[in-house]
């Protein structure tokens, strides 16, 4: 005995209902295909809305990793001192980075542009490098945004001067994408006591993750502002997850959608059913007659069902799977991106929606079939 | 006692304002190892009587008896268990399903069971039929009396006490509808009761009893049928 042989011994149901499926095999692939293209359409869509959401957040960077930590301006507070950068530093986790920011002109050869300057000792824990190097700590030189070194077309070796003393600068800071209220890109990085001012603007905390960030917030916030408010704190992980919390909406929406196309697989089912059910009256008669109970009869038809709803969900399935490698080889440039938990989860999510659809599709003509009485169906047919 | 005893049963329809009594207060009864035909001509009521008699249908007034208990007030379950368990059936049209093999048709009331013994009985049934070779060949591939012997071995699968069959010649010609004949008499002679719905005055060769229906009433008994073929 075969395999498939011993499984159907095992479900004779399935046996009957594949060999039922078989007696009209085109109209059952059509049946199918209705549930493949339904089941496509979710996957598909729920992919495509995971790829775009993780395109998006990728873009927006690491921001939602970011805390920066102010002076408290409403409560006039002008500065930090060096005694809230180390409660800062014992309240949060991953590189802490105090600066000092100001205004200032900067001039390279014969050109000039106004630039942020921000006075930080350990800006390596913070950036890396596009071009030369990050020393870290910063004692002497210059380190220069990306955006403002391709302005003035600045190069790590070359020497500039801002607010009239020479510099000789060490390296480019890559470019930083997001809207952090610290940004390199157009700014020019001094060491701390070459910028005028008492005390710290800023303090940009860096962490691993978005919800590592958001503890050291919180942390911060306790530590700092216990007893009369000192700081203020910026977070975007918040940010980020309200972006998330659209893509969500986004994609129960496309999902809906979806549906629409699993509900006409369900219909065109549904009509399948109930005329193989109405075609094969004598036949169910018989089986009742012989002692299926209606139980029996609505087993084997709900498995003809299933099967549909498998073999179209299968499919689908695999149909999906190659729509998701090309939409993510497209929009991320990574076809295996498909394969993460929180995309992959739309190809069974489908496939039982599929399954669940052919389930209650055939529920009907499999009622009606088993609750006919049996001397009906021999009469009549 | 009678395996099955139809009591004064009366089947009556409902069509619009009509109202039509397809039976009217029958009497009815048959022992283990009986052969009785019912005869009639068309809508006289005899497959509506064999429909009582196969616990598949209910009469309007009247009860029916199987070993004695009434099954009239049996739930729809505990009657189609009853029927798994006492009768089988075989009908006019066969009523195989083509796409089952021969050996799987005659499987087909015991293929929930799961019981692994039941393909081998199957095979054994079709072997006494005379289809031994035939095992796994499709309906489409068997003549009317081959199939008809399917029919007949798939009835004898639950091993009945009583095979009700309606028109079982119907469709066949002459010489194979003897065969079938022949092999109902075996049956027979094994203890199971056999009632048979016909137009057929073949059967009266073989029967035990004719019981002779005209609109919905019983209108003769021959107890020695086979000198009464003008009766018909």
């Amino acid at each position: 005995m075969g395999f498939a042989d011993r499984i159907y011994r095992r479900f004779p149901t399935v046996l009957m209902a594949r060999r039922n499926l078989t007696r009209t095999t085109l109209r059952s692939v059509l049946a199918a295909l209705g549930i493949v293209i339904g089941v496509v359409a979710i996957a598909s869509l729920g992919i495509m809305g995971a790829t775009l959401q993780s395109g998006v957040l990728g873009s927006l960077g690491g921001i939602g990793n970011e805390v920066v930590v102010s002076p408290a301006a409403n409560a006039g507070v002008e500065s930090l001192n060096d005694r809230d950068v180390r409660e800062i530093r014992r309240a949060a986790t991953g590189s802490v980075t105090p600066i000092r920011s100001g205004q200032g002109l900067v001039t390279y050869g014969r050109q000039q542009s106004a630039a942020q300057i921000y006075g930080m000792d350990n800006p390596g824990e913070a950036y890396d490098a596009a071009e030369g190097r990050i020393p870290n700590p910063l004692r002497s030189g210059a380190l220069v945004g990306s955006a403002l070194a391709e302005r003035l077309e600045i190069s790590p070796g070359n020497s500039i001067t801002v607010r009239g003393e020479t510099y000789r600068v060490a390296g480019v800071v890559a470019s930083q994408g997001g809207f952090s209220p610290v940004s390199p890109n157009s700014a020019v990085i001094l060491p701390s006591n070459r910028v005028p001012g008492e005390g710290w603007n800023q303090v940009v905390i860096s962490a691993e993750t978005g919800q590592a960030a958001n503890e050291s917030a919180v942390a911060v916030r306790e530590a700092l502002n216990d007893r009369e408010e000192r700081v203020s704190v910026f977070e975007l992980a918040s940010i980020t997850d309200q972006i998330g919390q659209v893509f969500g909406l986004l994609n129960t929406f496309l999902l809906a959608v979806g549906s629409i196309s699993l509900v006409v697989a369900g219909v065109s089912i549904l009509n399948v059913m109930l005329m193989s059910t109405i075609e094969r009256r004598g036949e169910i008669g018989v089986l009742r007659a012989v002692g299926y109970q209606k139980r029996d009869v609505l087993k084997v038809l709900l498995a003809e069902a299933g099967l549909l709803g498998a073999l179209g969900g299968i499919v689908g399935v695999v149909f999906s799977l190659i729509v998701g490698l090309v939409v993510a080889q497209v929009m991320l440039d990574d076809p295996l991106a498909v394969l993460e938990p929180g995309t992959a989860m739309y190809l069974p999510l489908a496939f039982l929606f599929g399954i669940v659809t052919s389930m209650v599709a055939g529920l009907y003509p499999a009622w009606k079939a088993a609750n006919e009485r049996p001397v009906d169906a021999l009469r009549n047919s | 006692m009678a395996i099955l005893e139809a009591r004064d049963v009366t089947r009556r329809y409902e069509t619009g304002s009509e109202t039509v009594d397809a039976l009217a207060g029958v009497d009815f009864s048959i022992d283990a190892g009986e052969f009785v035909s019912i005869m009639g001509p068309s809508g006289s009521g005899k497959s509506t009587l064999l429909n009582m008699l196969g616990l598949l249908d209910n009469p309007t007034e009247g009860t029916v008896l199987l070993d004695g208990e009434d099954v009239t007030t049996f739930t729809d379950k505990r009657r189609t268990t009853a029927r798994k368990n006492t009768i089988g059936f075989i009908f006019q049209a066969f009523y195989l399903i083509p796409t089952l093999t021969a050996r799987e048709n005659v499987e087909v009331p015991r293929l929930l069971e799961r019981d692994p013994e039941t393909p081998e009985r199957a095979a054994e049934l079709l072997g006494r039929v005379g289809l031994g070779e035939r095992v796994d060949h499709r309906p489409d591939e068997l003549s009317g009396g081959q199939k008809q012997r399917v029919a007949i071995a798939r009835s004898l699968i639950n091993e009945p006490r009583v095979l009700l069959a309606d028109e079982p010649t119907g469709n066949l010609d002459r010489e194979t509808g003897r065969k079938i004949l022949e092999e109902f008499q075996r049956i027979r002679d094994e203890g199971v009761a056999i009632v048979t719905v016909t137009h057929d005055p073949l059967l009266n060769e073989y029967v035990d009893r004719t019981v002779q229906v005209e609109d919905g009433k019983i209108k003769a008994v021959l107890d020695d049928p086979s000198e009464a073929d003008g009766l018909r």
